[in-house]
Order: structure tokens, then sequence, then C-alpha cells
């Protein structure tokens, strides 16, 4: 029997195996695999089903959003809204006395400091400035993100239940507590597929850190892909050792003799294909294939010997230490060029319940420059507006004192019921504060933003209804915001 | 409403309801095609959950047939479509009338509406929903196919291809099926030994012994073990915040263990649930409790126990109801379950089997966070196997020599003094003369000496024994005739502990004229003394449970000089339930020992004093000579030839040295036991309360619950205890209609790759619909019916035409079933992350085929650990290990729970921080990347060109050679031509490049061999790496 008549996926056979001399073309394959409706070529990094493409289950996004991409700088810890982003003056008048039971109402702390006899107020050491043109106020700690004040909107009332890290980070992140969820960038490769063929469609830089080393833990799960395929799980770009997993051809193969294997290979699959008729052969060409054009892209991407000096001057001189937060954001910026949906940036060691002043300096240094320049030069590059930047933790800090108290020093405990995150570009009205928090920096007055209210937002500026971006798992539609979380409509744009 | 719109409607339905008519092939089935439309668009509103019910109208129940409106009118009227006020509703083109509501975001497509119309007309049929009725056997369907069926299952797959006039495939070739069903049981690829043994059988019943051995191999166990470890969230580390290391992997033992001896499945389920509360448990039982043990704990600096107590009890049901009832009991912590009828109330029922455990909520970042248990690993247990046979057959000579004594009593005693270290026994069966005794702390004022069956004895007659809540102690001090110590001695006693019910800690106290000489072992919980010093020295942990333990005490370590005099002596311990006997000392002082000639004077000694005898020779001994029996006269003949007559004792010198050697060795081997976590229950349960809005410090007061089972399901046997036991045993009742169902759906997952009910870990109404509903039905109920024989369902699986078929695509199958779902072809897809890795070390003659054992960390990246790690884990550092523990198979590899092993992530492991029982299957360029390139594939490849090249032959035979080891067939010229190119290619480069090779030969840690050309062995280890890379290499087909 003729097996072109047996097997109808001959034809995409022949097309696919229009071969140029260094391999298969990628006009070829970029046809195999179909194309993006935006004219360029997205046969998916990661692959997927035997038909390839990835636009994601959406297609395209629910209503037009003004954000393409999201870069998310995460302070793994809990940085101290009221040192930072929320000032509260009345407080310098109450030092050492005891924060109101009207104020506390009985809530729950932590284990750490609910066997404290009291709970005395440490206002924050730090000035507070109003800036910009807008004069939303920001702590000296932040003089360059100060800088940029015109365009971030502040939010001082985000809110969550979650009091310890591991559950309150994992919460943020996959909008569960305990682990087995979609993590954020998960969700949106999931949804909206990606588009570099290049690159991987979400990830994850992590960054060193100045403060004490006893930094709060990360997990995996704050990236992984949950129940929805493992293609969708983020993938971390290293700043020592080979930058993904894997990229680099093991010592003693030349990327000419790996060519000759992935050519021979294409052929020897090919043949497999023509016998048994499996269209997932031809996925794997592809993705071996893409494997080996990812071995030149990365280098390129990762090389940041090409960035002029004003630009690397702009992020600061931390900026030349791989793997700072500072050269972090310049990556970022870099991959947001490229088109990345989803690049997260975590940074450790804000988790100060005492020697606060010592170690939120040392933290403040490592970020706020680095933060300041990623705006800036995306704005600069006209990219701000389809770029969403988020800076936030997991909660905030007590406005009461853990251990001893003493004019010129303090901790902070854990804070669950309000705390600041800062945000810029990709649909976000610039110039705001938005939300009051009482003076006490304890609870919420008006306009609270729960942690689901952020990320239904923060998919809202993206085009996707976090209602309607769903999947459904052990009988249940679930998604990001649970069943909860609503659009802040005055955050936006 | 309005009649214009209706029939418009009505005309459009009328032209769907052609085209459906035309694709359906038999009649509506409610569970099919209706309950789906109403679950998914209705039951939100109309469904179980009754506080979100609109209208006080419920569409799940069988009611809803002939159900009578408020508003007039007939719900569904059977028969008559057009008088149905629900077919009314939903065809509605009045947006007020129109069901679903439009903001409701659910709407029905017109195909569904159509489905509706038809099964009330066809008399609205109701049937509970499929899952949650017990299954009864069907009929096999009378189907032929010449020459192609094997078993029943082939009838049914049969039935439906010829239903969609769809032909199944041929059998697959036998390399293709040596090598498929060899992946699917063992989960490693089949030798070249193999496969040629395979093809040179022509007698009939071939592959069926191919399968047979399979079966028995150990690695059928491993393989199957992981599959279950996934859905037990097995890892090594706790899974929350600091994630330090966790030790439980002797459950991961018993599982593989359990496999390989074929464990029943109801037995499996009951020991892995309620291994604890079984009757007298064995140590094997309360080690398969692990499974509840598995979840993810924290110790987070401020975390709130009873918020995590609750925690771990969620995942607890979670975990089970996914496992054996395939349901999602989870959502219902908050609400009512919005689809399957399991209400609120209910769930806290079920969480009330898993509320009254001992266990801490915070697991304290330790090893072994109680309760825990001491047990033999695999390799432990065949020691001690050996070690009992030995001994068995030390007894046996020294029996043989027995025979061949020749004694007669000469009647008259002489004693000969021997300047060895001897043994003294001073306390047995009672204190020595002249103490006085006494008791303090908790179990009792008394020195209880106890014997007969209900305790274990030692020596003598009676063990003493105490049960103590927390500290208590016998001791005595004025013995008459003390002990004097010489330098060097070593005091002892023998222990017992509880096997359920262990201390925390065990003391022995001495006295010569002050207390202060103290050693322990255990946990640091009496204050006497100081730490560390000779007032209070640890000795190590406690002993292995359940069999009787020698502590040693060298005489140095309590500060007991020499010459002291010990006149007094305490047995002291903090909780649990202790036996005590046989104590005292080993010493050089010369008072002399005893040697014996004359048997009866021996006797009579005996009978005065039995102290060191055992119990059964002594109780001989002080039986009246005439009382005797002819066994006990025998005993003491015995006993007294080889242990104390002067002049036979030399005979049996050596074999008693050899018979102490061994019993020492098992001595050591119980000390060196690993532990592991394992379940226990409070003595009286904890009361369980439905929580408000599922919040853990808001229990209703006003709503306690005991525990229970779902109402919807079958009621436990009126025998059955309400606590896990009970649970297990009701899952396992021949009526429960799920349990099986559910396991033999994960079981023939593994095979096609899909189950026939897709949903593997949902059954409930928004589960999907079987592929196959009465072959599913005819498979739990012929496991049952096998006894829960889980080999014999494995064997009937891959005995069966339908998996044996060819996996090559047809144009006509595709078209009409391209998911294969109908199993028109054999299954086709990529092998799991330790098929992968394992096979590879296997084709590169690396596998260490060790079985059990502690976890191992091969190679992986630098710093991924640390990039997460918090700084004070102890698990943030990965430390690499070497030699053999590289080329264990991936089951045993150390699974961090937030920063999982990347070869298996990569490959769709989930990361076991909970339940999963379907993996997904991806294809991405980051697979591509590590097969091409993590030192251990590469590693691997060049194993495998070492063992092609260690077979003289051309080119061609050994290309040949290296292709069938990856893929088991021989490859077609065209292929053989390509690869040879490609050598050629390679040679020339490493033959230029030299430097090139010896860097490419020193990748990984495996010794190469000697003598071989590198730029040769270069060349084919790129080679090897390409074959390893083949499509046809990472798929099972």
């Amino acid at each position: 029997m003729d097996r072109r008549v047996e097997h109808p996926f001959a034809q995409n056979r022949r097309q696919f195996f229009g071969r140029t001399a260094t391999g298969i073309g990628t006009a070829a394959l970029a046809a195999l695999l179909q194309q993006d409706s935006s004219a360029a070529a997205v046969p998916s990094i990661n692959g997927g089903g035997p038909a390839s493409q990835d636009l994601g289950v959406m297609g395209s996004t629910h209503f037009s959003g003004k954000a393409k991409r999201v870069i998310y700088l995460f302070m793994s810890g809990a940085p101290s809204q009221i040192d930072l982003l929320d000032p509260k003056p009345k407080m310098k008048a109450m030092f050492d006395k005891d924060l109101p039971d009207s104020i506390r109402q009985g809530q729950r702390l932590t284990t750490m400091t609910s066997g404290q006899k009291r709970f005395p107020i440490a206002p924050s050491i730090y000035k507070f400035q109003k800036r910009g043109e807008c004069g939303t106020e920001i702590s000296e700690l932040f003089p360059h993100i100060g800088s940029i004040a015109d365009d971030l909107a502040v939010v001082r009332t985000v809110h969550t239940e979650a009091i310890n890290h591991d559950p309150a980070i994992t919460y943020i992140q996959t909008g569960a507590q305990q682990p087995g969820r979609p993590s954020m960038g998960a969700w949106l490769s999931y949804g909206l597929g990606r588009s570099n063929q290049n690159l991987p469609g979400f990830v994850v830089l992590h960054s060193t850190w100045s403060a004490k080393r006893d930094a709060q833990a990360l997990y995996t799960r704050l990236w992984g892909a949950g129940f929805l395929p493992s293609r969708h799980q983020g993938v971390a770009l290293r700043s020592a050792g080979d930058p993904v997993l894997y990229l680099s051809n093991p010592a003693g193969v030349s990327a000419a003799t790996r060519r000759q294997t992935l050519d021979a290979l294409a052929k020897l699959n090919q043949r497999q294909f023509q016998a048994v008729g499996d269209p997932e052969i031809n996925a794997r060409i592809a993705q071996y294939e893409m494997a080996y054009r990812m071995q030149t892209s990365v280098p390129e991407l990762t090389d940041l010997s090409t960035e002029p000096k004003h630009i690397l001057d702009l992020y600061g001189p931390d900026v030349k230490k791989p793997g700072t937060f500072a050269a972090n954001c310049l990556l970022a910026r870099r991959l947001a060029e490229r088109n990345v949906r989803f690049v997260q940036v975590f940074i450790r060691g804000w988790d100060q319940h005492g020697s606060l002043p010592r170690d939120i300096t040392m933290m403040a240094r490592d970020v706020d420059q680095g933060a300041a320049a990623l705006v800036k030069d995306l704005k600069q590059r006209g990219m701000l507006d389809d770029t969403l930047v988020i800076w936030g933790g997991e909660f905030g800090r007590t406005i009461y004192c853990q251990g001893k108290l003493t004019a010129g020093n303090y901790g902070r405990d854990h804070h669950p019921r309000c705390f600041s995150v800062w945000m810029a570009g990709g649909g976000i009205k610039p110039g705001i504060v938005y939300g009051k928090s009482d003076d006490f920096c304890y609870n919420i007055v008006e306009n609270p933003v729960h942690i689901h209210d952020l990320n239904a937002s923060v998919l809202h500026c993206l085009g996707i209804d976090h209602e309607r971006l769903t999947f459904r798992f052990q009988g249940r539609d679930f998604r990001l915001t649970d069943v909860h979380g609503k659009v802040i409509g005055d955050l936006l744009a | 409403m309005n009649t214009q719109a209706r029939c418009l409607s009505l005309g459009l339905l009328f032209v769907l309801a052609v085209s459906v008519q035309a694709h359906a092939e038999d009649r509506i089935d409610y569970n099919r095609d209706i309950r789906p439309i109403l679950s998914d668009n209705c039951y939100k509103c109309h469904g179980p959950d009754g506080n979100q019910r609109q209208a006080d109208l419920r569409l799940d129940v069988a009611s809803i047939v002939g159900h009578r409106l408020e508003s007039g009118g007939t719900l569904i009227k059977a028969q008559a479509a057009s008088e149905s006020v629900l077919f009314e509703r939903v065809s509605s083109k009045d947006p007020d009338e129109l069901m679903p509501p439009r903001d409701s975001g659910n709407s029905l497509t017109a195909r569904e509406i159509v489905l509706l119309k038809r099964w009330i007309d066809q008399g609205a049929e109701w049937k509970g929903h499929w899952a949650f009725q017990t299954p009864v056997q069907p009929v096999v369907p009378g189907v032929e196919r010449k020459g192609w069926q094997a078993n029943p299952i082939d009838a049914f797959v049969l039935a439906r291809l010829q239903q969609k006039k769809l032909e199944p495939s041929p059998e697959a070739t036998r390399e293709t099926l040596i090598r498929r069903v060899s992946y699917d049981l063992t989960g490693l690829p089949p030798s070249l030994d193999e496969i040629d043994h395979f093809l040179a059988d022509q007698k009939p019943g071939a592959y069926a012994r191919v399968v047979d051995r399979l079966l028995k191999s150990s690695r059928y166990g491993e393989h199957m073990s992981r599959f279950w470890l996934d859905a037990a969230r097995y890892g090594d580390t706790h899974g929350l915040h600091l994630d330090n290391e966790r030790s439980i992997w002797p459950y991961r033992d018993w599982v593989i263990k359990a496999f390989n001896a074929n464990m029943p499945f109801d037995q499996f389920t009951v020991e892995q649930l309620a291994g604890d509360l079984l009757p007298n448990p064995s140590l094997s039982q309360l080690v398969a409790t692990g499974f509840n043990r598995c979840n993810v704990t924290t110790s987070e600096g401020g975390a709130i126990a009873d918020e995590y107590r609750f925690k771990y009890g969620v995942d607890r049901v979670e975990t089970t109801s996914t496992v054996w009832l395939g349901l999602t009991m989870g959502c219902v912590v908050c609400h009512e379950h919005k689809f399957d009828p399991i209400p609120l109330e209910e769930f806290y029922k079920f969480l009330a089997y898993f509320n009254s455990l001992t266990e801490k909520a915070m697991d304290g970042n330790a090893l072994l966070p109680p309760p825990t248990l001491k047990v033999p690993s695999i390799e432990q247990e065949k020691e001690l196997a050996q070690l009992r046979t030995a001994i068995g057959r030390t007894r046996s000579t020294i029996d043989k020599l027995l025979e061949a004594v020749a004694y007669k009593d000469p009647g008259q005693q002489k004693e000969v003094k021997s300047a060895k270290a001897r043994q003294v026994v001073w306390i047995d069966d009672t204190p020595p003369a002249g103490a006085k005794v006494m008791a303090s702390g908790d179990g009792g004022t008394r020195w209880a000496w106890v014997g007969g069956s209900d305790h274990p004895v030692h020596s003598g007659k009676l063990s003493s024994y105490r049960k103590s809540a927390g500290l208590g102690q016998h001791f005595f001090t004025g013995a008459k005739n003390g002990l004097t110590v010489a330098a060097g001695d070593t005091l002892f006693a023998w222990v017992h502990l509880d096997i359920v019910d262990p201390p925390q800690q065990i003391m022995l106290q001495f006295n010569d004229g002050t207390w202060e000489h103290r050693a322990y072992w255990g946990k640091d919980r009496i204050p006497w003394g100081r730490a560390n010093t000779v007032s209070r020295r640890r000795r190590g942990d406690l002993p292995a449970r359940g069999e009787w333990v020698r502590l040693e005490v060298p005489v140095e370590q309590v500060g007991l000089k020499p010459g002291a005099v010990i006149n007094g002596w305490a047995f002291t311990q903090f909780g649990g339930a202790v036996h005590w006997d046989t104590a005292g000392i080993v010493t050089t002082n010369g008072l002399g020992q005893r040697r014996w000639e004359s048997l009866a004077a021996w006797t009579s000694s005996v009978a005065k004093s039995s102290a060191g005898i055992p119990k059964d020779v002594a109780t001989a001994a002080r039986t009246a000579s005439d009382k005797r029996s002819a066994q006990q006269a025998q005993l003491l003949r015995r006993h007294f030839l080889v242990h104390a007559c002067r002049q036979t004792t030399r005979t049996f010198a050596p074999r008693l040295k050899s018979l102490a050697a061994a019993e020492a060795r098992v001595v050591a081997i119980n000390k060196a036991l690993p532990s592991t976590l394992v379940m226990r229950d409070m003595p009286k349960p904890r009361q369980t309360y439905v929580l408000k809005r599922g919040q853990y410090d808001m229990p209703d007061k006003t709503r306690p619950v005991q525990p229970d089972v779902p109402a919807m399901l079958p009621r436990p046997r009126g025998d059955a205890p309400p606590n896990r036991l009970g649970l297990a045993r009701w899952l396992v009742q021949p009526d429960h209609p799920l349990t099986s169902r559910v396991t033999v759906n994960r079981i023939w997952q593994q095979y096609f790759g899909t189950g026939l009910v897709r949903t593997a870990e949902d059954f409930g109404s928004q589960g999907e619909w079987p592929s196959h509903p009465r072959l599913i039905d005819w498979l739990a109920t012929e496991f049952i019916r096998s006894g829960w024989d889980v080999k014999a369902l494995h064997r009937l699986i891959v005995s069966s035409a339908t998996y044996r078929q060819s996996s090559a695509f047809r144009a006509q199958g595709q078209e009409a079933d391209p998911e294969n779902r109908l199993l028109w072809r054999g299954p086709r897809y990529r092998l799991d992350a330790e098929m992968l890795r394992d096979g590879a070390l296997a084709i590169g003659g690396l596998l260490v085929e060790r079985l059990g054992g502690k976890s191992v960390r091969p190679y992986q990246p630098d710093g991924l650990w640390r990039a997460v790690g918090y700084s004070g884990s102890n698990t943030v550092k990965f430390v690499q290990d070497h030699g053999q523990a590289l080329y264990r198979r991936s089951m045993y590899t150390f699974w961090k729970r937030t920063a999982a092993p990347p070869t298996m992530l990569t490959f769709d492991a989930p990361s076991r921080e909970s339940c999963v029982v379907r993996r997904a299957r991806t294809n991405t360029p980051l697979q591509a990347l590590l097969l091409l390139n993590d030192v251990q594939f590469v590693e691997s490849a060049r194993g495998m060109a070492q063992r092609i090249l260690s077979e003289p032959g051309s080119d061609k035979h050994r290309l040949v050679r290296g292709f069938r080891m990856v893929t088991a067939r021989r490859p077609r010229p065209a292929e053989l031509r390509i690869l040879a190119e490609t050598l050629a290619l390679h040679r020339r480069e490493y033959r230029d490049n030299p430097e090139a090779a010896t860097r490419l030969l020193a990748v990984g840690e495996a010794k190469i061999s000697k003598g071989v050309d590198a730029g040769e062995l270069a060349a084919w280890t790129v080679l090897s790496n390409l074959l390893l890379n083949l499509d046809e290499a990472i798929s099972k087909s």
C-alpha cells in the first residue's frame, strides 16, 4: 500500500522536510506549527500535543488589554510598608506607647509575638518626602523609586489572610495557601501561550541579596504549573552555570558535532514517522530544533556586554555583577524586549523581625536603583505602556515592635491586614496612591485590595477576565483567584 | 413563550435533530449524555448545594421526571419534550425565560438541547450516577473476530469498535511487544538476550512466559510503586517552609515489597489506611500507615498549630478520597458540593476519621516527627533472615554433635576455676538477697514480676514490667552480696519495649553508695544528674521495639571504679510500657567459674538458682526427677553438655562462638535500624465539629460530628468500627461501587496512557463518561472476584489482544478516533521520566539493581537547592553522592519537595506536594536539552558505546546491536545507512581532535574500560547519544 495514502500526514511531512543545508528550514517549521496572527512565527518553545501551536487556550484575549507582558519584582520575606511606602507621621508621638486594643481588636498574631507582654509602637525612623508632580510620599530609603513617583500607582491597602511566609507567598502566587495550584505565570502561559519562538514564555530570575543570610525560602511551586501541563511552569534563568538547565553541549561535543547528531536524528525520526504515522514525532523533531536554537538565543539574551554605558549606568554599579537585583532588572528588560510574557524577579531578605534599620537599608539599596531604572528604561523605549511592572511582597509588617525597642533600633512582625505594593505601566493609572490605612498602619480605612483583587486586576490589564481563565481539575473549574477577586477599576488608566 | 420564537427555535432544532440522529447509534443514556449537561450547566443553582439552590428546584435527583412545578406544568414529562417545562426553558428565545440565565456564564449548545429533547421523548429514563451504583458483572459481548481475541477485554473493545465500524490493529511485532511489555511491567527495557530468547521461542505461550518472568522480577514492584508514590505524595522532605529532610523511605520499601509479594489490594488498602488499628499489628502493618504521614507539614516560626492540624486533615481526606473513591471531597471544606451529593457535614464526618492522630501539628523540622517506628530496611531484613538461617544451621550442627556425645554421669562434682571474663546474672525472677525493693513515680508502687503467656520473658520464669505515663521506676538498695566491679567490666540488662506504646526514654542507675551512676537510651527527659557525665550518660537511641534487646554499660562510662561494690540498681523509664529481665555484670573479678561434671549435681544446682538459665531449662530442673518428661530430661542433658559440662563444652565452644557472633550481628543490625513515620490515634478520639466557612478557628459547637462515610454510598458493614479501620474495610467491601473501578482505571491508564475514565481522579458527576462503561465494570468486578489480585489484573491486561495491537497509525482510525479512546491501535506515547532515566542507565550498563533503601542523590546541576532554600534548612546544600548511588533507579532519588529533581520535573513528574493520580505528558525543548546534555544521559551513552565496542564485529554489526539496544528491532537499511554516515563524521571529528575526545570521555564518574581507543569511544558515545534520543527510544510503541 502506498504509505502516502495510508497516512494523511504525509503532506505535512513533505512540507516539513523541505530542508536547508543547516537543518530544517525555519519557515517550514513555522508552517507546520502554524503561525500567530501577529505574523511572528510562534512554534511553541515548550511544545504541546500533536497540534503544537502555542496561542494558549484562550486563542486571543477576552478583551483588549493594555499590557502585553508582566515583570513582577517579588520582595520575598515581606518588606515593611511603614518604612518604605506608607508614611505614619502621627506615630512619632507614640513612640514606645502601647498599641491600643481598639486597633488590634484581638486579631490573631503569629506565635512569635503572641507571647509578648507589650506591643510598643515603633515609629519609622525614616523620612518621607513628597515626590514628583503627583506628590506621592515615599521614604528616603527609596530615592530612585521616588524619582519615578509619577509613573507609579502605590496601593497601600493590600491584604491577605495568611500570616506566615510559606502559606502567604504560596497564596499570592497561586491563589491558595496549600501547595498544588498553578502560579500566576503558569496561568498566563496556559491562557495566552507564548510569543517568542526561541525563549520560554515564563522566566524566573533569582537575585542575590545583602541583608542577613538566613532569608526565607522560596519554593519551585511559586513558579510551578500545579495541575496545568508542566510545560507552563516557569523556567529559571540562572546567573551561574548553564543559564537554562542543560543548555550547553557536553564537554567535547562541538556545535558542528551536535548539528550532525540533530540532522541524523531528524532524518531517522522522519523515517519513523513514515512507518508509524504518529504526528507527535513531528512535534518532537520541532522541539529538538528549538532546543538547538535556544543554545544560541539564550546566551545572546544573557550577554549584557552589548548594552551601552549609559544604560548600565542607569541600573547602577551592581548591574555588572551577575545575579544581583540590578542585573536581573536589566535582564528582565531584555526579556520583555523579546516578548517574554511573564518575568518574575525574586529577591529574598526582607523578613526583618529584628535589627530592621540595618537590614532594610541594605535591602533598599539592593532594589532601589535597579527597579527604578527598569521603569525608566522601559519608558524611554516606549515599552512601559504595554509592560506591567509590579513591586511587592507576601504581606506587611507590624507597627509594634518585635523584641527590644530603642530610639534607633526595632524589629517588626508579620502583618497581613494591610501592606503596600506599587505598580507601573501596562494599563495602570500613573501617579496615584490607592487605598488608605489607619494611623497605625494596622487596619484599612478605605479601599481594601485583597490579594485576589490584585491578581484579578493584573489579569485584567492583560485582557483576561479572571473568572473565565479556568482549568477543570478534579471536577472543578479552578482559576487563579479561586472563587474570589474583583478588578479594582480605579487602579486602571 | 413567544410563539414565533418557539417556532423558529423548533425549526432549527429539527435540522439539528436530524443531524444528531444521523450520528447516534443507540438510545440516549441519561448518565452518558444528559447528566453532564445538567451538571455543567444547572447544578450550581439547582444541584446538591442547598445554600445555593434557586427556586427550591433540584435537578440532580430522580424526581425531576414527573415533578409538578408550583407555577404549574411538569418539569419533565416522559415522552413529551414539548410539554416539559425544562425543555421549554432551555430552548426559549425569550431572554427572561431562558435557562441557564445569560449572566450565569453558562449556555447550552444546540446539540445539547437536542439531546435533552430526545432523551425526554424516549421516555426520560433517569439513572443514579453510574459510578455510585455497585457494579454488576456485565455479560461478555458475543462478538467475534477470528484469531484476534485473547481474553474478555477484547470482546468489550471489539464490540465498541464494531459499533464505530472500526477495525482493530494486528498484533505488534515481537520486538515491539517485548519492549512494550518490559517497560510496562518493570519500567525497564528488555536486554538483548531477553529479546533474542523471545524471538527464538517458537513454542506456544512464549509471550505468556515473558509476562510471567517480568511479573516475578523485583523490578516489577519498584515500577508499580512509583505510580503509587505519586498518589501517596511521597517525598524525602517535609515540603513546607524549611523543607528539612524526613525519614519515611521504609514506607516506600513497604510499598515495593507489597507489590512484589502481590499483596491483595484490599489488604494493601487496609494496612495503609489503618494498619495500626488492626489487632496485634505487625511491624510491617504499622510501617504501611506511612501512607497518610506523607503529606506536607510545617514548623514555620509563628505558625498556628490548630490551623495546620486542620490542613493536614483536609489533605488526608483529599488524598484518600481521590485515591480510593475518585472523588474530590476537598471542595466541601467551605461549602456544600456543587456537583456531587456530599453535604458539608459529611465532609467533616470523613475528616473525623483523621482527626484523632497523636502527631503534633508542628513537625519540629525533625527527621522523625513522632509517632515513628524502627524497622529493618529490605537489605537488613534480608541479612537478618540469612543470620537466622545461619543460627538455625549452627544449632542443628550442635544437635548432631550432641547425638555423638556418649555421656555418663560420674556422680561426683569437681570445681574448676577460670580467669576469663564471665557473666554473672544478678537479677532474674527476683531481686538479689537482702535487697530493699521500692518503686516510685508513675506506674504503681510495686515492682511487678510478670510471666505466663501474656508477657514476654527473657530468662527464668518472670520478667519485671512497668507501664508509665511519665517518669516511673522500680529499684532496690542494700543487696547482701553486692557486685564487685573490676576494670573493663560491663553491666547489662535485657529490655523489651512495647511495640505500640514504647517509652520516650529508659535508664539504668547503679548504687555503690550513691546513685550518681546513670546510663540512658532515647530522649533526655529524666533530669537527674548532669548531662554527658557519669551521672547521666547517653548510651544511644531507644532499642528496637517488640523484642528482647541486651543493654550494656561499660562500668567506666558511669564512673564505677574497680573495687566498687554495687548494692542497688534502678530500672527507670519515661512513659510507655517496658519489660526488664536478666541483669548483671560481665566481670573478670576472680570469683571463679564453676565447671560441672555431673548432670545430676548441675540439675539440682539449677533447680535452686536458675539465674541466667533459659526459662524452659530452669522449669525442667525444678520439676522433680520422677515427674520430668522425656523431653525435659533431654533438654537438661542437652543444656548441660553444651554449656556446663567440663568434658564436652570444648566441642561446642566454636559453634557457640559462631552462634554468639551471629546473634551479636542480629543485635547490631537491630541497633542500626532506620525509623519511619507511622500513624497512631489518641486513646480518646478528638471531637470533630463542622467548621464555619471552613475556618479552623470557627468550630460550630452545635454541630459535633462522628466519623462516617458519605451517605450516598453503601453503608459500612454492621461490625465496622467508627474509625480508620472501619473506613478502610468499607472501601474494600464487595458492594463498594468506587474502589475497584477507580483502581482498575488507574492501572488501565498505566498501559494505554488514558484511563477508561479519562478523569482518573474524578468519578463524580463532573468526571468523564467512560469510553467502555461495560469493560470498566467487568474489570472492576473481576478484580474483586479474583480476591483483589493485582498481578492477575496486570496479566489480564497485557495478555489482551487489545494491548498487543500494533501502535501504527491508520488513516481510518485516526479520522474516526484521533485520541484512540476506542483502542483501534496499541499505545504509543513518550515514556515517563523514571523510565527514560532508568532505561538509559540500563542500556548503558550502569543501572544498579539494588532493592529498596534510603534515598540517594545522583547528579544534579549546581545551585538548585541553594537558589530557593532557607539557609537554616538541612537540605539547602546539595551534596552529590558517588559510586553506586549515582546509578540507582530514579524512584530512589532523594525528593526535595520545594525543589524536586529536575530530571523528573522536566518530564512531567508531579512535585509530590499533593496527591496526583494522572500525569500530564508534554513535549518540550527543555526535554531535548536534558536528554542530549545531562551528565547522566551522556554517561549512559558512553556506557552504551563501551558495551557496543566490547563485542568484536564490523561497524554494521555494531550499529545493529546499538540500534537494537534502544528499540529492540533491527534498523532498516536506510536507517543503517544514516547511522553509518553519521558515525563516519564523528570518527573524523574525534580523530582530528583527540583533545575533544578526552574531554567528552571525562563526563561522569563511571570508570572507562581500559584499552579502548579514545577517539573511537568518543565517536560511538556521540552516536549512542543520538540513538538514545530517537523518538522511538523515548517512546513506548
